[in-house]
């Protein structure tokens, strides 16, 4: 019987072989053919580097060259900070880079990463340049035509980045405690504070609403001095703005300092018209009191000259936002208002900036403390571009142009700034003055709904401002807010989910079923800005020199495959400018264009 | 009533009937687990598959409860188990079928009375076979196999036939000590199929070889009893098993699986459940968790291996020389290891991947480096003991040199606490490798690594757990291995114990 046993086992094991596929049954005459056409000497090793957080991304994009016959050195770095310190130091062959574009025009997303003279920038070509600038003096339906050439220019022809995906932008709420409809998500800018309110309108002043960042070292708390996911939020809270953007980025004098504004014929003068029922408050004993500091038109002047101008302090990372400004002033003959018309339309300036305003104006005051909006004395502040640029309102509303208090920033960087020392002068907006401990000395003037009281490695406390628009819709609901530092998405998801924070800005594309599975949970999703690509080295290594690698790569990225990974939870990108112009330019991969590209990098 | 107290003493000092009672006993609960799985409490779905197995482990359970029950019987009434008891064995060797590995070496455990460790071997020397060939024919089910999958399917089946061959030859024809000599032909052959990395062969092969060929009774008789002290605690033998197992599906492997199921990312199937193409499901890249952690197999034991043996010859001639040497440089060489000894190891692990990157050769130098010194002072506490017998001082008489008295008499002496100590520690030694990869400071994280696959598997713990249950039962059952292995070369090696 055994033998039996073992002559069938053994003849169903022959049938069994018989049929199976071998590997290279399957792919057989694909495979031989790749290997006959490849016929180089050896594989072109490409150094990928990228932080742990984009992992993920970067396996695809590992995954997508070694299928194109590449070979992926990985140089995975575990936080921002080491990231960037390889990138400067040019580790690197392609790097995973992101780009959000928060003031919601389409100048941003290209001036800073692709101009030659950009913060950002490591690419160095005058047709680009031309083309930024051209661009820039475009109003939208012109400029769609243009930005298509640019981005043909960057990807296509020169091959500068190689695009990946657009991101969404989600945000889980806490509907136990939160009501979700006050809470706003807009495509560009950072969320507003003051709207949200919790369900039970009681606990305003006995809670407080517990939100999440990632990054808790923060660059600082003078809006000039940074732009990244450290402070935008915190600041945008922090300062008031001449201008706001709305959730889909249309520029809007709601929840800003100005009650109007207007667009002078020539698009290169900006009217403002301010309002008078907000005051800097500060810290005191741990609680915000108002100074009795009105903001006015001084203080608006002073913040976006010292916005302008590069060497109005150290560290300035936000100037090339703002050089498009020319001048700011201060307008107190109404006349000029009389005689300005409004660009591409009728009736005057003043027309404009007067609609729907409680009171005419019947004069305009260059002492804030004179203005008086009731009796029809208002503060216009005009802004003057070099040249016609209408996007400079989006500028406008970005954080970096929150207002601050010209007296106490003059009282507190009274440092040279030529000879400033990092370790002996504390200049406005230090972190060291509001962290815990001995160097807290807590100086700032704010003008926004919030003022940040203290923070720690862990959270930071703010209260609200007991001056911003008190008794109006737009007072501030809560009366604080903490923000806690929790650098992981997933441990953020967690507190989310146990109830820790109300508010969780970042859900990963992964979880979104997890928070919408989830009964006290809320999930919010809108377009966003961001948009991740490989940024190519552009000093010492091989794909800088040549284009035709660079090329070979770019071809390699099959985007398809990304938004598979991600369930459909991202956009196919084709620049940084791709989710804010629909210029309708597409990268498809190609497999035969990469051996091309490549074949014709060796021959070089 | 004096046969009665024999008979009690017989059940008493049985080994049979406490293994039979174990085989039960795990059975059953292996029978729970798959009853717990078939039956989803969130839908109320009942997966037939888990059902059956529920089915297939209970059957075996009860009939094993059976069989121990007429142990149980035959041994009080007749002080030995009888051959129709013995014969049911042969029946529950059907569980070999159901993968119940308890119940196939329990059978054949019972079937032969007369248990000489070859036999021993050879038993478990063809489980790890037929198990390396069960778990590489997983593979016919996924849309292709490797190329060379056929040959190699057809090479481990000749080989397992071969095995069943000389299963049968131990059983009818070796010995307590001796074996006839023409089977020194066959343990050449035996040996030779250790190269699949199954090395109950090697032992098999070994052991025939000293049996047929030496004389030397003593010898052979310490061979027995060792090896007879291992394979009595049965879950040494399982561990040892299940490592074995390991180490021959990671040589295996190279033949049977496909690299690329592993590492390359195929987005048609990403976080697909468990079924028959891919047994384990796949993963957020839609690459195969069974032929992962197959190939995660072969890292985990290189890294384990690797860095354990290391720290144990370095730390072993460091402890070695500080223990036969003057108080000086026993001061200086143990006041040294202190130092490092004062530094959290995975600290220092960590440490040394941040600085010079993450990679296997990197991993293993960092857990190796940590763990010097407890093996340095192991070796010299045994060095010290053992220098004082009087075999060291005739030696030291007639004038040997000092590095050959300690190489060749002392540290030979005192190796057996160093094996149990690298044995427990090996487990270890795959925890730190898991751990660091898990943190993402291990190898890259597309490589299949436990910790790895155990990371992925982390982030969907709620809606795909079956990504961080497997991996994770992998490491712990390696681990458990380990040790328990660990605790039977304990058992088997420290003389105190004798």
């Amino acid at each position: 019987m055994g033998k039996r046993l073992l002559i069938m086992m053994l003849a169903l094991i022959v049938v069994l072989a018989g049929c199976v596929k071998t590997k290279s049954d399957v792919s057989g005459e694909k495979e031989s053919g790749e290997t006959k056409g490849g016929g180089g000497s050896g594989k072109v090793t490409i150094e990928l580097l990228g932080t742990s957080a984009g992992e993920e991304d970067m396996n695809i994009v590992r995954d997508q060259l070694i299928k194109n016959g590449f070979d992926v050195k990985l140089n995975i770095q575990p936080d921002y900070g080491s990231f960037k310190a390889q990138r400067d130091a040019g580790n690197y062959d392609i790097a995973l880079s992101s780009w959000t574009t928060v003031t919601g025009n389409p100048d941003y997303a290209v001036r800073s990463l692709f101009k030659s003279d950009g913060d950002n920038s490591n690419i160095n070509d005058s047709e680009v340049d031309g083309l930024i600038e051209k661009a820039s003096t475009e109003t939208p339906d012109e400029f769609k035509e243009t930005y298509k050439q640019l981005e043909q220019r960057i990807v296509g022809v020169k091959a500068y980045i190689a695009p990946l995906y657009i991101s969404f932008k989600a945000q889980g709420i806490n509907n136990d405690v939160l009501n979700p409809d006050t809470v706003r998500l807009a495509k560009s800018r950072a969320i507003a504070w003051e709207t949200i309110d919790f369900n039970d309108a009681a606990k305003r002043d006995a809670a407080a609403l517990i939100t999440q960042q990632a990054i808790g070292s923060l660059t600082s708390l003078d809006p000039i001095k940074g732009n990244d996911g450290s402070i935008n939020t915190l600041n945008t809270n922090m300062y008031v703005r001449l201008v706001n953007l709305t959730d889909d980025d249309q520029v809007v004098s709601d929840g800003s300092l100005s009650y109007n504004y207007a667009i002078g014929d020539g698009n290169t003068d900006y009217y403002f018209i301010l309002r008078d029922d907000i005051n800097f408050a500060k810290v005191a004993d741990g609680k915000a009191v108002d100074t009795g500091d009105r903001v006015g038109a001084d203080d608006v002047v002073f913040s976006l000259n010292r916005a302008k101008d590069k060497d109005s302090v150290p560290d300035h990372r936000t100037y090339s936002l703002h050089e498009s400004m020319k001048e700011v002033e201060i307008v107190t003959d109404i006349a000029e208002l009389e005689e300005a018309k409004v660009s591409g339309g009728e009736g005057s300036v003043l027309e404009a900036l007067g609609a729907g305003l409680e009171s005419e104006i019947s004069e305009l005051v260059d002492d804030k403390t004179a203005a008086d909006s009731s009796a029809g004395k208002y503060q216009v502040v005009k802004v003057t571009t070099k040249e016609a640029f209408p996007q400079v309102l989006n500028y406008l509303a970005h954080q970096s142009a929150g207002i601050v208090s010209k007296q106490q920033v003059e009282s507190i960087n009274t440092y040279d700034v030529a000879a400033f020392d990092v370790n002996k002068d504390i200049p406005y907006g230090d972190q060291r003055t509001v962290t815990e401990g001995a160097t807290y000395d807590n100086h700032l003037y704010a003008s926004g709904p919030y003022i940040l009281v203290k923070k720690n490695d862990y959270q930071a406390d703010f209260v609200k401002n007991p001056a911003y628009r008190a008794g109006s819709e737009f007072e501030p609901k809560i009366s604080e807010v903490t923000v806690r530092f929790i650098e992981d998405a997933d441990s953020s998801l967690s507190a989310l989910r146990n109830g820790e924070i109300h508010l969780f800005n970042g859900v990963p594309e992964t979880k979104y079923e997890l928070v919408e599975n989830d009964d006290k949970l809320v999930l919010q999703k809108n377009d966003s800005n961001a948009v991740t690509y490989l940024l190519f080295n552009g000093a010492d290594r091989e794909v800088a020199k040549s284009e035709n690698l660079r090329k070979a790569v770019l071809y390699s990225i099959n985007q398809d495959e990304f938004l598979n990974f991600y369930q459909g939870n991202k956009k196919k990108a084709y620049s940084t400018v791709s989710p804010l112009v629909d210029t309708g330019n597409e990268l498809v991969a190609d497999p035969a264009k990469v051996k091309e590209f490549l074949a014709e990098y060796r021959a070089e | 009533m004096e046969e009665k107290l024999k008979n009690r003493h017989a059940l008493a000092v049985s080994r049979e009937y406490p293994q039979a009672n174990f085989t039960w006993i795990i059975s059953l609960i292996l029978s729970l687990i798959f009853l717990g799985n078939s039956f989803s409490f969130k839908t109320g779905d009942m997966n037939m598959v888990l059902f059956a197995f529920f089915i297939a482990y209970l059957t075996t359970a009860l009939f094993q409860f059976f069989i121990a029950w007429r142990m149980k019987h035959d041994l009080l009434g007749h002080g030995e188990i009888r051959k129709g008891t013995r014969r049911l064995g042969y029946v529950q060797l059907i569980s070999l079928a159901t993968g119940n590995v308890f119940a196939a070496a329990f059978a054949f455990n019972i079937i032969n009375k007369r248990k000489t460790p070859e036999y021993t071997f050879a038993v478990y020397m063809f489980l790890t076979q037929l198990f390396v060939i069960a778990i590489s024919a997983m593979n016919i089910f996924k849309p292709y196999v490797t190329d060379t999958f056929p040959v190699a399917m057809a090479v481990l089946l000749g080989i397992a036939l071969f095995h069943v061959a000389v299963l049968i030859i131990v059983a009818k024809s070796v010995k307590e000590v001796e074996a006839p000599r023409s089977l020194g032909v066959v343990a050449v052959i035996v040996l030779l199929t250790a190269v699949t990395g199954n090395i109950f062969a090697l032992l098999l092969g070994w052991s025939l070889l000293l049996k047929s060929m030496s004389n030397d009774r003593s010898r052979i008789m310490k061979w027995n009893v060792m090896w007879e002290k291992i394979t009595r605690n049965s879950m040494a033998a399982m561990g040892m098993f299940f490592i074995i197992l390991m180490l021959t599906i990671s040589v295996v492997s190279r033949f049977t699986f496909d690299y690329d199921l592993a590492v390359a990312n195929d987005y048609g199937n990403i976080l697909q459940q468990p079924s028959l193409a891919y047994p384990f499901g796949t993963d957020n890249f839609g690459r195969d968790v069974f032929s992962r952690i197959v190939f995660g197999a072969r890292i985990s034991l290189i890294v384990g291996f690797a860095s354990t043996v290391i720290p144990a010859v370095i730390g072993g001639f460091l402890g070695g020389i500080a223990g036969y040497y003057s108080t000086r440089t026993d001061n200086v060489i143990m006041r040294l290891l202190d130092i490092l000894y004062a530094i959290p190891g995975i600290l220092l692990a960590i440490a040394i991947i941040a600085a010079f990157g993450a990679n296997t050769m990197n991993l293993i130098i960092a857990l190796s480096v940590g763990s010097i010194p407890t093996y340095a002072r192991t070796m010299r506490a045994n060095v010290l003991m053992v220098s004082n017998y009087d075999f060291v001082d005739s030696a030291r008489a007639l004038g040997t040199s000092d590095m050959s008295i300690i190489f060749k008499q002392v540290v030979p002496n005192s190796m057996a606490p160093m094996i149990v100590k690298s044995t427990l520690t090996i487990g270890g030694a795959v925890i730190a490798t898991s751990s660091l990869s898990y943190l993402g400071l291990g190898v890259e994280p597309h490589i299949p690594e436990w910790g790895n696959i155990l990371r992925v598997g982390s982030t969907y713990l709620e809606s795909h757990s079956y990504l961080a249950v497997f991996p994770g039962l992998a490491i712990i059952l390696l681990v458990l291995s380990f040790n328990f292995l660990g605790d039977g070369l304990r058992d088997a090696l420290d003389p105190r114990l004798d």
